[in-house]
């Protein structure tokens, strides 16, 4: 069979014109093709509501057409053997022309309005990280000694202890988990350094963030196809480039093959999930949407025969679909037949050549129905997968990103405590500041000095507390 | 029938008890007095709805079979709930925190409120969770970006509430000062004071000029201003573990990670407005009020982009709009 090319994207023709459902329809019996030996992977995929044009066959050859979106593009589809050398090289021709339409393009939309916002956001965080964090880290990391009790007053918080011993303050510092620097009468400690740390995280983070999706933007494949249940496509036939940077690789040329598409239910009858299996290498493909494809029918026990089902628009969410089957002169100019509606793979509604009602009925249900003298059974309802593929280098790195986002925003909750000491004469005094909780603290310094015993002499004079600040 | 009464019984329950809570807020407030009999029956009755509430959203999930987040109703049934989380937290830690429940509480009741109002009759049935919906994703990433959403509710509140009282505060100084022209008394006697002050306490320099009110006056604000950025910071955490995992879904589900969607591009933009109110903290000379704005304009910004877009309806999340399918 003939298979169709690639058309370029500006054909004049974007959408195939679909075929007239009142013609008659060629019966061909349904070949049911050899699965792949390749090793299977069932792929649960998860809907989104997406509004899709849904192809429809008349006979084993199948034409489907995209949406605007897609630029138009018709995808064609093999079926059995191979194609020729002439369509693969024509194929290709238009594959490299397309791509360099579309990497002018998408150079265009990238340099005029994304890429000018990511660089001045880029720029942003690292000039915040520049001016701002560095220097709050160096400050942080030098280990500065206060040497007067002046100095020492002026912090955020202090206080004054009357004859301990600076080791007994150290002591109590280290546990309460405080790193403690002791030099002569002067101590320092800190706590928390990472809290001071992790906002150059967020920031470096963000900017993998930014690279990652610049590079999804220049360098990643996408496609959609809906493929009916036993057809097989080829994975080079699908996926378009999205950017100047994109480049295939071998796994494109896979073909992939359609085992099996089914739907669960709920006990109400909506649908709950669909699925489709298939059999593919080295890709991975994730489910859009689903449509009906086809109804296999024995009719007065010949056939079976394979009707061509496209859907039909109504109002909301719900799909529908429907066919025919024609009955009587084909030649004359009023034709009747018997019409078939489906909501879903489980059950089908048929209706006489007055358009009456004639009965509901199910797939591998053995039992005829009789409508206008013919016996009609549906053997099978053939679904058809709505599938998208897509390769992205950029995830990985958008996803470094996401995590290490993730870690630092929390670190960031931490408080970095600074504390200098200096012992002076019989006295302590004691310096706090911290950059985060600051309320909470000159409490749980308050309980942490209280712990340092006092050196008790007779002969000295008694001082008093006295807090500031 | 029967989880539907239940429903109805454990709702009314918890709105009649926030409204007897406010009536007793709004009287500790205006009378001034720390009466420790309305103070108790105000705990009590936030423990009884926050129990009815928490009754009501497992009734939900028992009934549904998945969790109470698939449609906007349910979600600010979360979201009141969320708020009287935030009541409990610091009642078993037993730090006294007078001004987040006095924030706390009317949240629970406008947020419950207009999720039992008439505007959203049609949402109050369950219903099913349409294929995209059905992910382990769903908790984490819809609890988070409410957990987010409400912590940062209530840390905005807090800027606001530091605006009023510094804008009241304003209004007073300059009430006062024509009156100072007039008295010489009091200039000797303030100034009597400011030489007092002094020595002690430099921070206090310039508000200490009229009277020893200011000092607790501004002891209040900052005390707001300390719980209200702790409270942003941790809401900040929240919404940036909401936004990612809400990315990690979409690429799994919708085949891309960022799809400029309207509730994406307005989770976003929060994002932006609190990664603004983080950095001006950074910045000594905007501390006090600058930030204060920027929280109260972030206050406004949650709101549209967690009812707002809802209200359109468009994009890919539209599972929590208004118009049902």
């Amino acid at each position: 069979m003939k298979a169709l090319s690639l058309s370029a994207i500006n054909s004049s023709n974007p959408c195939l014109p679909k075929t007239h459902l009142l013609k008659v329809p060629i019966f061909h019996p349904f070949f049911k093709f050899k699965p792949f030996s390749y090793s299977h992977s069932a792929l649960h995929g998860h809907g989104a509501k997406r509004a899709h044009t849904f192809p429809f066959t008349i006979s084993c050859k199948l034409e489907s057409s995209q949406d605007k979106k897609n630029k138009g593009k018709s995808v064609s589809q093999k079926i059995g053997g191979l194609s020729g050398v002439a369509n693969m090289l024509r194929r290709k021709t238009l594959q490299i022309l397309s791509n360099l339409l579309l990497a002018i393009g998408e150079m265009f939309a990238v340099a005029s309005l994304m890429a000018l916002v990511l660089a001045l956001l880029g720029a942003s965080l690292m000039a915040c990280t520049y001016t701002t964090q560095l220097p709050l880290i160096k400050v942080s990391r030098r280990w500065s000694f206060l040497h007067s009790a002046e100095a020492i007053r002026k912090q955020e918080f202090s206080e004054s202890l009357p004859r301990p011993s600076i080791q007994d303050v150290s002591t109590i510092l280290m546990g309460a988990g405080y790193e403690v620097f002791l030099k002569g009468p002067s101590l320092y400690a800190f706590q928390g350094l990472a809290g001071r740390l992790a906002p150059v995280g967020v920031h470096i983070a963000l900017l993998l963030i930014m690279a990652g999706g610049t590079l999804s933007a220049c360098g990643s494949f996408r496609g959609s196809v809906t493929v009916p249940q036993g057809l097989n496509f080829v994975v080079y036939d699908v996926l378009a480039p999205s950017g100047f940077l994109s480049s295939p690789t071998d796994a494109f040329n896979t073909e992939i093959h359609v085992n099996k598409f089914y739907m669960d239910y709920y006990e109400s009858g909506e649908v709950s999930q669909f699925h489709t299996d298939l059999s593919l290498r080295n890709m991975d493909g994730k489910e859009t949407d689903w449509s009906i494809s086809a109804l296999q029918i024995l009719k007065d026990n010949e056939g079976p025969y394979n009707l061509a089902m496209a859907p039909l628009q109504i109002n909301g969410d719900k799909q529908l679909f429907g066919t025919y089957l024609p009955a009587g002169d084909i030649n004359s100019p009023d034709v009747k037949g018997i019409s078939m509606l489906a909501r879903d793979l489980q059950s089908i509604v048929l209706y006489d050549k007055e358009g009456k009602f004639a009965g509901v009925t199910w797939p591998n249900s053995k039992l005829p129905i009789n409508i206008d003298g013919s016996e009609i059974v549906i053997v099978d309802a053939i679904g058809s997968s709505g599938l998208d593929l897509k390769t992205d280098p950029g995830v990985p790195v958008v996803y470094a990103g996401f995590g290490a986002l993730m870690i630092t925003t929390c670190i960031s909750y931490l408080s970095h405590s600074q504390i200098w000491a200096l012992q002076d004469g019989t006295a302590v005094f004691i310096g706090v500041k911290t950059n985060r909780a600051k309320m909470e603290f000159p409490e749980e310094m308050n309980r942490l000095l209280d712990k340092v015993p006092e050196i008790v002499e007779s002969s000295l004079p008694k001082q008093a507390d006295s807090i500031s600040g | 029938m029967v989880f539907a009464s239940l429903e109805h019984i454990l709702t009314h329950i918890s709105f009649s008890v926030v409204s007897i809570l406010i009536s007793i807020h709004l009287i500790t407030l205006l009378f001034v007095k720390e009466i420790i009999g309305l103070s108790d029956s105000s705990k009590k009755g936030m423990i009884i709805t926050f129990f009815c509430i928490t009754g009501l959203l497992v009734t939900r999930w028992v009934f549904s079979g998945h969790l109470p987040f698939s449609d906007l109703y349910e979600s600010l049934i979360f979201l009141s709930w969320t708020f009287s989380i935030f009541y409990m937290v610091p009642y078993f830690k037993k730090s006294k925190n007078y001004y987040l429940n006095t924030i706390i509480t009317p949240s629970v009741i406008f947020t419950q409120g207009f999720a039992t109002s008439g505007l959203l009759t049609k949402m109050h049935e369950s219903l099913i969770l349409v294929p995209a919906l059905q992910s382990h994703w769903l908790m984490m990433h819809v609890s988070m970006m409410i957990l987010g959403y409400a912590t940062l509710l209530c840390g905005s509140l807090l800027s606001v509430a530091i605006l009023v009282i510094t804008f009241q505060e304003l209004i007073q100084i300059i009430g006062k000062s024509k009156n100072f022209y007039f008295l010489n008394e009091s200039f000797s006697f303030a100034e009597i004071k400011y030489m007092n002050m002094t020595d002690k306490n430099n921070v206090l320099q310039k508000t200490s000029f009229l009277s020893y009110r200011n000092y607790y006056r501004s002891q209040f604000l900052q005390q707001l201003d300390r719980w209200g950025y702790r409270t942003i910071s941790l809401g900040f955490i929240f919404l940036t573990i909401g936004i990612i995992s809400g990315a990690v879904w979409a690429n799994e589900a919708w085949g891309s990670y960022w799809n400029w969607d309207p509730k994406e591009t307005w989770a976003f933009i929060t994002w932006t407005i609190f990664a603004i109110y983080l950095h001006t903290r950074k910045n000594k000379k905007l501390e006090d009020l600058n930030s204060s704005i920027v929280a109260s304009i972030g206050f406004l910004i949650i709101w549209v982009c967690y009812l707002g877009i809802n209200l359109l309806g468009i994009g890919l999340h539209s599972y929590g709009s208004f118009t049902p399918n």
